[in-house]
Parts: C-alpha cells; structure tokens; sequence
C-alpha cells in the first residue's frame, strides 16, 4: 500500500519535473525540405504510411527507431497514444498485404540527424535539445 | 527462421542501392466446440473443420515473405504460405508474387499473383498478430473463400484536408478450389473485378467498396449427389442451379475507431448471387477492444443471414439451395495478451445462436441433430519475424 503510495507520488512528481525522465519529443525534417510545420494528423499520416507526400510535393523519407530505443515508445505513445505492439500490428499488416514496408529503424538518435539530414524528405523524431541546424523542427510532441 | 531474419533483415544501406528483406508471420491455433453434428471452419476454404476434439488445423499457419526493391519505384515480393486448405493438405503455395512500380509516391501499380481485398481486412486474414481476435468474424469472413487473383490493381491515395483519400480497382482471374461435399469447385479463372474507395483520418477509416466474380464453372452438384444420395442430377435441376457464366456482386462498408487504447469497428456486406443455387446474405459485425498494459480485452457481435431467391424447381434443387441457407448470430468475446515483442497470445469464446436451417458456414453437417448452437474454444500463439 505504502510502496504503491510512494510510486504514485513519484509519477506525479515524474509529470511535473518532466525535464530529465521525458525528454520533450519533436519531429524534424530536412533544413531544404521546404517544410515549416505540420500539424499532428499530417506526422501520423507520415509516420503511418497514409500519405508518402509533403504538401509541397516532395516525398516524405520518414525514419523510425529501434524497437528497443526508449524514444520509439515514447513517439506513439505521445503521438497516438499507442504501444509499440500496436505499432508493429499495424506494420505486420501493411507488409504482409504487400502494401508498403516500414520506414527503416536506427539504433540512435545521432542516425536519425544524419539520415534526415542526407535526404530532402527526410523526417524523424528526436529529443528537442538534440535537433540542430542540420534538420528544422516542423512539430513538438506535447504529452 | 532466425537465421534467415538475421541473414536478410539488414537495413536499408542506402536509398537508391538495392534491398533484399524477409519476414514471416505465423499462428499456432488450437480450437475445438462442443458439438460434432457439424464441422467448424474458418472459412469455406476449408474442406473439414474443427468438433469436440481439439485440432491445430484450423489456424495454423505459416508464412514467409520476400521483398526485393530493386530501385526506389520497382519492388518484387513473394509470399509462401503453409496452411490448412481445400486439399485437406498444408502443402505450401504462393500466396501472392507481384511486381510493384510506383511511378509517383501516392501511386502504386501492381501486377502478378495478388491479394483482393473484397472486403476490408480481407487480404490480412491469416497474418493473426495483425488483429486483435483468433481470427476475422465467421459470420463476415465465411463466405470469402477468395484469396487471390492473376492480375492487376492500381491504388492512388490523395490528401484530403488532415485526412487521405484513398481509392483502389483491381481486375484478374480468380485462382483455386473451393470444397463441395467431396468435391471440388473449380473457380479457377474466374474473371474478377472490384474497388474501394476510403477516407481516412486521425482516428477514423470509412470505407466502401464493390466487387464481383463471374464463374466459370457450375458447381460440382452432379457426382455429390450421385455419390452421397443415389441420385442422378436432372437437367432440369441442373440448369436451375447453374453458376456458370453467372455473377455474385459483394457490396461492403466499414468503419474502424482506432485511438489510443480503444479499437472499435464496424463491417457490414450485402452479397447478391448470380446463381439460383446459392442464397444472398446479409452480413455485420462489432468489434470493440480496449488495451490495458498488455492486455487487451474484446467483444464483439455478429451477425449474418441469408435469403431464397427463386422458389426452387424440384424437391432437389430445393435441398441444394437449402445447403446454403445461413441465419445466425455469434456474440464473441476473448483476450489478447501481447506477452513479448512480435508476440501475442489470445483465447477467444464464440457464441453461435442460430437456427437449425443455418448450415452453409459449416461442413460435414448432421442434419437430424444439428441446432443451431454452438460453442466455439479457441487458442492462438501469433508471432511476426
């Protein structure tokens, strides 16, 4: 009971210090991609495979994470209020329909920069304090 | 297996270099009902089905899938697929082998050994961990023993405000056998044809589509009856319940809610068969789920009932069209527990009411003591790799 007490105390605590334990997410596109915001519905289409476009035209390169990198669970779950098992659900499905195949998973945060940074339509995830003058950040994940 | 995901599954290296993939899916099934006056299927794919005995048959199923992109717009993929089937066998076929071009990023251009997607879901039915439920909605999916075409389909998506619309034709020659009492029907090459169109956004999918199949062939009425009745097949009777050269139209709707840990859909369909031999149906079902940790809890209802169309010519033909008589409900509740990464296991209850007269979505019917009611155990192990 106490122990429970204690653990709820630390969420809460957890929720209002935020800083250190979640890294305020964002999305970040290529600097030249033209891109200067989306809203919350354009990442998800993005990031889902619904629409593989910018609306300037340009085709959207989106990068995931590894399935065992903190910062993938914390995308969809802020982003969609999904687990990552929903999250592979959903891409077992596109996949073994033939319909499209998942963006490609880096290992770190330091790839996604380089990968988003290397391709005119490349978008990602990263923490805020990370994106720099290599990517623009085009949407700010609030939990 | 995990050799040859570790062998295949390396990243992209770069965007214009070509890249090789495999992946797989798989189900281990296990279910059983508590009744042997009929036999439980899956789908009418299936020549025997599930009684009071635990059987692996059903839903199991093993699945292996290459994809080789060649260049940013052509793809080639291949899926073999092992599962219980027509034959009564698990002998492994192609599921589908496509060539994919994609011209702009919001068109794709396909042709080859392709999935249809008559209804929504449909082309996902045996990837297990791909859905919340042991597997699709009888009452809906029953009737769907379609898997694959020769041919070709085109799919443009369009962004609509914060949305997408989405719309997709299809057209080839339908592929395999559908089991008749010992027998065969051959749908082989069977033009068929169809669409949809979908708008989707945040959480909402809504979706419309059409589709028909002109077969070829009758149904193989003459050597069952001779062989289970002793009785030699009129002409009369014969032309009555003729499916060749004639078309069944499939008309369906859905919708899915999926947000956050809340999952809901809604699926119905209107078949109108060409043939006298078959009945026309009306289908539905609702599922809704809700995801607790990694446990995810459903229910779900269903619904499907069918409809004479001609009074039947002779006592013969009216058994026939009897044999495809459905009007039940199934009212299905169960549990999917993600217990690792690419792993689910669930337990599912099926509750089927219906009449006695509802005996098309089974096999091996009893027909003295079948009523209507049944209850369905099932058990499945689902993985992707």
């Amino acid at each position: 009971m106490i122990r429970r007490f204690l653990k709820l105390l630390m969420l809460c605590l957890g929720c209002l210090g935020s800083g250190a334990v979640m890294a305020e997410l964002v999305v970040v596109v290529n600097a030249r991609s033209g891109v200067a915001a989306m809203t919350r519905n354009e990442v998800i289409n993005v990031f889902f495979g619904r629409n593989r476009q910018f609306f300037n035209g340009l085709e959207a390169m989106p990068v995931d994470l590894e399935d065992s990198h903190p910062k993938r669970l914390q995308f969809y779950k802020t982003l969609v209020g999904k687990d990552l098992s929903e999250i592979n659900a959903y891409w077992s499905r596109q996949i073994f329909t033939g319909r499209m195949q998942a963006p490609p998973r880096l290992e770190s945060t330091e790839e996604v920069l380089k990968w988003v940074a290397a391709r005119p339509g490349g978008i990602g995830f990263v923490e805020l304090s990370r994106a720099d003058a290599r990517v623009r950040v085009v949407y700010e994940l609030k939990p | 297996m995990l050799f040859a995901s570790l062998l295949f599954n390396l990243p992209a290296q770069a965007d214009s270099g070509q890249t090789f993939t495999v992946n797989g899916f798989g189900t281990l099934g296990a279910v059983r009902t508590d009744t042997d006056h009929v036999e439980f299927v899956r789908d009418l794919s299936q020549a025997r089905g599930a009684t009071d005995e635990w059987t692996a048959k059903t839903d199991s199923v093993l699945g292996l899938q290459a994809n080789w992109r060649i260049t940013p717009q052509w793809q080639v993929v291949a899926q073999g697929v092992s599962r219980y089937r027509y034959d009564r066998s698990f002998r492994p076929e192609v599921a589908w082998a496509f060539v994919k071009y994609e011209p702009t990023p919001n068109l794709s251009l396909r042709a080859g050994r392709l999935g249809t997607e008559f209804f929504m879901l449909a082309d996902s039915r045996w990837v297990g961990y791909s859905f919340l439920t042991v597997r699709p909605p009888g009452d809906y999916f029953w009737y769907l023993p379609f898997y694959s075409i020769h041919g070709a389909d085109a799919a443009l998506t369009l962004p609509a405000g914060e949305g997408v619309v989405r719309g997709k034709l299809f057209y080839g020659l339908s592929r395999g056998d559908i089991p008749l009492s010992d027998e065969l029907w051959n749908i082989k090459g069977s033009p068929m044809l169809g669409g949809y169109l979908e708008y989707q956004s945040g959480p909402w999918q809504v979706r419309g589509s059409y589709a028909n199949i002109r077969f070829e062939h009758d149904l193989p009425l003459a050597p069952v009856l001779l062989k289970e009745y002793g009785i030699v097949f009129s002409q009369a009777d014969a032309r009555f319940l003729e499916t060749r050269n004639t078309r069944t139209h499939y008309y369906s709707f859905g919708v899915v809610y999926d947000k956050g840990p809340l999952q809901a859909q809604l699926m119905l369909n209107h078949i109108d068969q060409g043939t006298r031999a078959l009945e026309d149906s009306d289908a539905g079902y609702l599922l809704l789920g809700y995801r607790l940790g990694e446990w995810t809890p459903y229910l779900g209802y269903s619904r499907v009932r069918s409809k004479k169309q001609a009074p039947p010519a002779s006592p013969i033909a009216a058994r026939i069209v009897a044999d495809s008589h459905s009007d039940q409900k199934t009212v299905f509740a169960g549990v999917r527990w993600d217990l690792a990464r690419n792993v689910a296991l669930k337990a599912q209850w099926d509750g089927i009411r219906g009449d006695s007269s509802s005996l098309f979505p089974y096999r091996q019917d009893d027909l003295n003591r079948w009523d209507g009611r049944m209850d369905v155990f099932s058990m499945s192990l689902d993985f992707v790799f």
